[in-house]
């Protein structure tokens, strides 16, 4: 059973990982066989459920898929992400469901100063949480994205 | 402020290939009045893709989309013939059908109740009888408004708001890149379920540029390069493996020709590479079956990156998956692609899996390599504002080398296009592009007469 206030501490230090680009320390968040899964939308109302049979915005099963992310992003080579975007991760609304699972709001701030720009993604994450070594860490992460009208990039440290 | 003449919309484009020079003049990326025209004419003015036949396969099935500005719908009627319609109410234009696809029998008219079938039939007007209507108005012809030119490409279909030449003259030899799309399932292609909608800021020319420019690739994608050639070394069970990883049709280190560009009349166009069959291929369970029906040659070059323009809206690309983008432009500096992952019905669950997974990293907003491309597309849309030295330089390459008519490679599937370059891992044609352009000048030519 996990407490809300231990669900609640752990992903605010997500939140503040991915606004401080503290990559690795977000990474360690997670559990090497984790899941990270955004969905596409079906049509106006249906978001995708199967990613073998459907396409999902992102999908990776493992966190070395995670840490590939987290390379590109570092490495000076993607056009997209020179300059980063500065972000703020704002969660709410964080209930648990069942033994492992928690539900939250999220809307994510993200400020693009080389264009002057700003947007904000938002829509609802879901967790499933588990006891490894001295904590909690992340098992899956669902991230149901409502706006997925996306101006030109939404990469994994702004959602 | 005077209208724009049609010899200040021809200057914009210095067509001089026989003297070794070819440009476009930035202004037709960044000017409002240029790109008032080309929604009038280019994209109101003739052939435009809309959609696939697949996402409407059954009686009552409809998918809306726009054409230029206006709203379209194609609907298939209960006897299962498809049309394409004006998305709009005949009375007072509110929109008819209101999902991106759907299916309806009969629609209603949400303002004033008007009705039509999936025939595009106003089989009803609400309270007709007590309307005290004029002989003129009950004469006039109430049914929605049928585009004037309506095709089914193998699946792929086409309208037009304008009365046009027909398919088969449109899409030309290119159709051959079309059949190499079509043919790949034994039952066509489909859409899979997900669809992602992006926006960048930038002229929807530059998007069609990029799909047909093998220049920019290790440039703009070396993040996503890199990666692909570290999973292949590394052999984590969960990483996608790609295409790229096993092929060097790119690489400076590879000799003799790795590919090539086919330029056809109309605008359309192809930029190919050679690529190994090999287990990274969604198509490598099926390759003996897909020889046996096709040839080995056709196989071959169903598995060869192809990416393809029908201009002006469509592209396919396929390379470590396959896409098929809608292009709809916005304003001049402002672009929306819709996009789908595209594949030949009755793959296996492995060949879809592996298809979705290098889409995902590849193509979306979301992924790893198109967000490099479209902030480009905003850099470059930033610099076209020059007005100094007008002239975009990125027309020029492969210029003392494309040769006319088709070389060995289209030879193989019967094909003549206007123009071929097979090409070396860095010569990276830039003449293809030029079909666009004569392209678009025809189409702004022709509706500028039309409107005098």
């Amino acid at each position: 059973m996990i407490t809300r206030a231990e669900a609640e501490e752990l992903i605010a230090r997500e939140s503040l990982s991915l606004d401080r680009r503290d990559w690795d320390a977000w990474l360690d968040l997670f559990v090497e066989d984790c899941s990270y899964w955004m969905p596409a939308w079906r049509d106006e109302e249906n978001p995708t459920e199967d990613p073998e049979t459907e396409l999902s915005l992102i999908w990776y099963k493992g966190k070395h898929n995670l840490a590939d992310r987290v390379w590109r992003v570092k490495s000076g080579l993607s056009v997209a992400s020179v300059p980063l975007m500065r972000t703020s991760h704002h969660v709410s609304n964080l209930l648990i469901e069942g033994e492992d699972r928690v539900a939250a709001s999220f809307a994510v701030h993200v400020h693009n100063a080389k264009r002057r720009a700003d947007h904000v993604f938002f829509g609802r994450y879901e967790y499933r949480l588990v006891r490894e070594g001295d904590g909690l860490r992340i098992a899956e992460k669902k991230i149901l994205l409502m706006n997925d009208y996306i101006p030109a990039v939404a990469d994994f440290y702004m959602l | 402020m005077q209208a724009m003449i049609w010899e200040e919309v021809k200057a914009l484009i210095d067509d001089r290939v026989d003297d070794g020079w070819f440009s476009v003049n930035r202004r037709a990326f960044t000017d409002q009045e240029v790109f008032d025209l080309e929604m009038r004419h280019v994209f109101e003015g003739g052939w435009v893709f809309l959609g696939l036949e697949s996402q409407v396969p059954n009686p009552h099935d409809y998918l809306t989309t726009t054409v230029g500005r206006v709203p379209v719908v194609v609907m298939r009627d209960g006897e299962g013939n498809l049309g394409a319609y004006v998305n709009a109410c005949t009375h007072k234009g509110a929109l008819i059908c209101h999902k991106r696809t759907g299916n309806g029998r009969l629609h209603v008219c949400r303002y004033h109740s008007w009705s039509f079938d999936s025939s595009g039939r106003n089989v009803a007007v609400k309270a007709m009888k007590d309307g005290a209507y004029s002989d003129a108005f009950k004469a006039f012809d109430r049914n929605l408004v049928r585009l004037p030119a309506f095709a089914n490409y193998r699946g792929f279909l086409f309208g037009s708001l304008v009365e046009t030449c027909s398919i088969e003259e449109h899409l030309g030899e290119a159709r051959h890149m079309l059949d190499l799309a079509a043919d790949q399932g034994d039952e066509g292609l489909e859409l899979v379920p997900g669809e992602v909608i992006f926006t960048y800021d930038g002229n929807w020319k530059l998007q069609l540029e990029n799909c047909a420019d093998a220049y920019h690739f290790t440039s703009a994608h070396p993040s996503y390069l890199q990666l692909v050639e570290r999973r292949r070394r590394d052999e984590k069970a969960n990483s996608v493996k790609s295409v790229w990883g096993e092929n060097s049709a790119w690489s400076e280190m590879t000799e003799g020709v790795t590919g090539g560009t086919y330029a056809f009349d109309q605008g359309h166009v192809v930029n190919w590479q050679i690529i190994p069959l090999s287990d990274t291929v969604p198509l490598a369970d099926r390759a003996e079956a897909l020889a046996a029906r096709h040839g080995a040659a056709r196989r071959d070059w169903m598995v060869n990156m192809r990416n393809v323009t029908i201009f002006p809206n469509m592209q396919i690309a396929e390379n470590a998956s396959s896409q098929l983008r809608i292009i709809r432009p916005i304003a001049p500096g402002k672009t929306e692609m819709l996009t789908f992952c595209i594949a030949p019905k009755g793959e296996s669950a492995e060949a879809r899996r592996m298809r979705i997974r290098n889409y995902e990293d590849f193509f979306n907003p979301t992924g790893m390599a198109t967000p490099d491309d479209t902030i480009c597309y905003a850099d470059c849309q930033d610099g076209h504002a020059n007005p100094s030295q007008p002239w975009i330089l990125g027309y020029a390459r492969g210029m003392q080398s494309v040769q006319s008519g088709a070389d060995a490679f289209a030879d193989v599937l019967d094909m003549t296009p206007d123009r071929s370059q097979p090409c070396g891992s860095q010569l990276c044609d830039e003449t293809l592009f030029h079909s666009y352009y004569r392209a678009w000048l025809n189409r702004i030519e022709a509706g500028m007469e039309r409107s005098k």
